[in-house]
Formats: C-alpha cells, sequence, structure tokens
C-alpha cells in the first residue's frame, strides 16, 4: 500500500465524484419523472395501451444496461443519431432508471386492495382524480423503499459511463490508475468512495421498509 | 426508393452471419450465470446461517461483508479482482475473475435473502420442531431452512434475473460471453445498430424465458405447500 499515492489522487477522484453525483441525480430526476408517468399509465382503462406499455417496460428492462448503453452510443450514429459520450450515457441510464420506476411504481399501485378503487368509482370519480387523489397517495408510501434501493443501484451503475468514455469516478480511477499503475489502491479507495454515497440510502431504504412493516 | 448518402438500410445478413457466434455467447452467459448463482446460493445460505449465531465475530464479520459488496459497484470489483490482486501476487484468469467477481457479488444480496427468510420463519415452528424431538440440527434442516428458502425464492429468483444482466459486464475484462461476442462482431463490420439490436434481443429472450421458468416453478411450490 503506498498512501503518498492515494493521498496525491485523492483530490482527482473527488472531481470524479462530483461528476458521478451530478449524473446520479440528473439520472434520477429524468427517469422518476418519466417512470411514475409510464408507471400510471399502465393503469389507464384503455386495456390495450395499458398492456403495450408493460411490454415496453418488460422488454428494455431485460436489456443489461450496459448493452442498452451500448446500443445508444455505438448503435445509434449507423442510422444517423451520433450522441456524444455524456448525452448518451444520460440516455440510456434515464432509459433503465424510467422502465425500472415504472416496475416499482406498478408494484405500488398493485399492492392497493381492490375495494379502494370501487370506492372512488362508486364515489363517481373518473380515473384521473382516482388515481391521484385515492391510489397514487396511498402507493406513494410502498414505492418508497424500492424506490431508494433502486437509487442505490443506478449510483453504482453510474460506473458504466466510464466505458464509453464518460469522465466521473470510475473514470477518473482507470486514468490514475494508468498514471500511477496502483490499481488495487486506487480502485479500493474508488469502492470506498461509492460505499460512502450508497450506504446511508441502503440504510434509509431499510428503515423507510421497516417502518412499513410496522402495523400504524 | 431514392437513397441519399446517408440512408440507411437494416442488414440483416450481418444479423444472420453474426448470429451463430452470438448464440454460442449467449450460451456461454447462461453457463456463467448458471455457475456463479449455484456457488453463491450455496455461499450465501452458509453466510446467512453465520448471522443466526449470536455471539462472536461470524455476525458482524457478514453483515459487514454483505454491505460492502452491496454498496460497491460490481464493475470496480470486477477490476479490483482482475487488475487489482495480480498487485498483490494473486492472478486470476479472466474467466475466474469474473466469475469469482459474479459470485461474491451475488452472494452478499443472497445472504442478505436468505436471512431475511429465516427471519420470516415464525418462532413456533422451531419450538414444534423442538417439541417433538428434533436435534437443533435437525430442527433447522427439516423444517426452518426449506421454509426459509420457499420464502426466499422469489427474491432469490430476481437476484438470478439480474446476475444474467449483470454477468455482462465481464466482457469489460475480456470474458467471452454475450456481451463480449457482441462488441467483437460490432467492432469488425460496423454493423453496431444491427449486432448490439440483435445482442439485446437475445438477452429479452433469456430474461423472459427465466422469468416464466422462476414463475412455473414459485406456483408449483405454492401448491405443493
Amino acid at each position: 500500500m503506498s498512501a503518498r499515492i492515494v493521498l496525491e489522487s485523492l483530490p482527482y477522484l473527488l472531481r470524479g465524484t462530483l461528476v458521478t453525483v451530478g449524473l446520479s441525480l440528473a439520472v434520477i430526476a429524468l427517469g422518476t419523472a418519466a417512470g411514475l408517468t409510464l408507471g400510471v399509465l399502465r393503469f389507464v382503462p384503455w386495456r390495450g395501451v395499458g398492456r403495450g406499455i408493460g411490454w415496453a417496460v418488460e422488454l428494455v428492462r431485460a436489456v443489461p444496461l450496459l448493452l442498452l448503453m451500448f446500443f445508444i452510443f455505438f448503435g445509434l450514429p449507423a442510422i444517423g443519431v451520433g450522441l456524444p459520450t455524456l448525452p448518451a450515457a444520460v440516455l440510456a441510464m434515464s432509459l433503465w432508471m424510467m422502465v425500472n420506476t415504472a416496475e416499482v411504481v406498478r408494484g405500488g399501485i398493485q399492492s392497493i386492495p381492490t375495494g379502494q378503487v370501487e370506492a372512488a368509482r362508486s364515489l363517481g370519480l373518473g380515473w384521473v382524480p382516482m388515481m391521484r387523489h385515492v391510489i397514487v397517495p396511498q402507493a406513494v408510501r410502498r414505492m418508497i423503499p424500492p424506490f431508494v434501493g433502486l437509487c442505490t443501484i443506478l449510483i453504482k451503475d453510474t460506473s458504466l459511463a466510464a466505458i464509453i468514455g464518460v469522465f466521473e469516478l470510475t473514470r477518473a480511477a482507470q486514468e490514475t490508475i494508468e498514471r500511477t499503475l496502483r490499481s488495487f489502491e486506487i480502485y479500493t479507495v474508488t469502492a470506498a468512495i461509492y460505499f460512502v454515497i450508497c450506504f446511508p440510502l441502503t440504510r434509509l431504504a431499510q428503515r423507510a421498509e421497516a417502518r412499513l412493516a410496522r402495523p400504524s | 426508393m431514392t437513397a441519399g448518402p446517408t440512408a440507411y438500410s437494416f442488414a440483416w445478413s450481418a444479423v444472420w452471419r453474426g448470429l451463430p457466434y452470438l448464440l454460442q455467447g449467449a450460451a456461454f452467459t447462461v453457463f456463467v450465470s448458471a455457475l456463479a448463482m449455484v456457488v453463491a446460493v450455496a455461499l450465501g445460505l452458509v453466510l446467512a446461517a453465520l448471522t443466526e449465531v449470536r455471539g462472536g465475530v461470524a455476525r458482524p464479520l457478514v453483515r459487514a461483508y454483505v454491505e460492502v459488496f452491496r454498496n460497491t459497484p460490481l464493475l470496480i470489483q470486477i477490476f479490483i479482482v482482475y487488475f487489482g490482486l495480480p498487485q498483490l501476487g494473486w492472478r486470476l484468469s479472466p474467466f475466474l475473475s469474473g466469475l469469482s467477481a459474479l459470485v461474491i457479488y451475488a452472494a452478499a444480496y443472497n445472504a442478505e435473502i436468505f436471512r431475511a427468510g429465516l427471519e420470516a420463519v415464525p418462532r413456533g415452528q422451531h419450538e414444534a420442531a423442538r417439541s417433538i424431538g428434533l436435534s437443533e440440527l435437525g430442527a433447522q434442516r427439516f423444517v426452518i431452512v426449506p421454509q426459509a428458502i420457499r420464502i426466499a425464492f422469489p427474491a432469490l429468483g430476481n437476484n438470478l434475473v439480474s446476475l444474467v444482466k449483470n454477468s455482462s459486464l465481464v466482457s469489460t475484462i475480456g470474458m467471452v460471453e454475450l456481451m463480449f461476442v457482441a462488441n467483437d462482431i460490432a467492432f469488425n463490420n460496423f454493423r453496431t445498430f444491427e449486432i448490439y439490436g440483435a445482442a439485446a434481443l437475445l438477452y429479452v429472450l433469456l430474461v423472459l424465458a427465466l422469468t416464466r421458468a422462476l414463475h412455473l416453478a414459485e406456483r408449483r411450490m405454492a401448491r405443493a405447500r
């Protein structure tokens, strides 16, 4: 172990960390907004639309994020849609976040007893007000633990952006290693930085889950 | 149709030519995922059992293992095994590096899944098993663990699906699975759109088949009860 090299590389790694945090926040914001919408739309009263959305979500969810990223970054230019590394990574990760959020939303909404739907219907509520005032507010409570878990996975997975050349924490680590040849130390420190970001979130998810399990 | 200089036509021929190799890659993806899952399930079960032992260092150590590996990127873990360990004199092949990283990562999740499963078995089951004369080990072996596995099954299934997708990351250190094969072909014939599209479709088929199978198994388990 060479503590000096690690200490000297730390500022550069922290610069990468800032990008990782920014990237994660941007993707979470974009992906969550789109995913919430998609997830709720899956329950529209028109059967075909709901089913179509369900299939699309399943399809995209089955593709590994790395492949999604390569498809967008290397594949789309072939049909004339060339994106630079950062937008390509953001698009791929936002798509990933969108479909996985939609899945969380589905789980949350399906956990609401059908009696709630019947009650809302019998009060004469239309689909939109029913979703808005009855179903979604109750479902959100149950979506929080898996959603926070999803955010943790996303933060870890932003490391994949390094593979197509986006500068973030993992790329910063790779560049540092090219200079110092100290892969063990640098990657370990990098893992520690990810841990510091992700562990509190995991704890938060566990606490939210425990709170849900307790009878209110 | 008038074709401008930027007009694009989907080259089915590239897909057909690449398909045999992609299928081989997919078979290897299945092989690696299955192997990693089998080991990770065994390891996860042992780790979860260790956390049941009160007192001693096993419990905090297992907790630390689970939290460390669940809260750091798999890609970095793969890089530590493949690029980092040789620095300490531990050189593993791409296959063994990738496999062990996948196992260590998935086992951390499995340990947590089994722990939750064991905790979900009602206490009365343990008391009942002991009161009909089963030894502690017998009670665990015949009463507690089978129920815990049944409870844990859906979560384990999800973890297996994640593992299949996550195995794409070992392409970065040169294990020749589906993702690696796709890169290899795409960077040679530049038919990136077709090849990555075909690879994505293969992953979709793999994952859908797997989820179907898991669903069926889950239902059979529920009926057997």
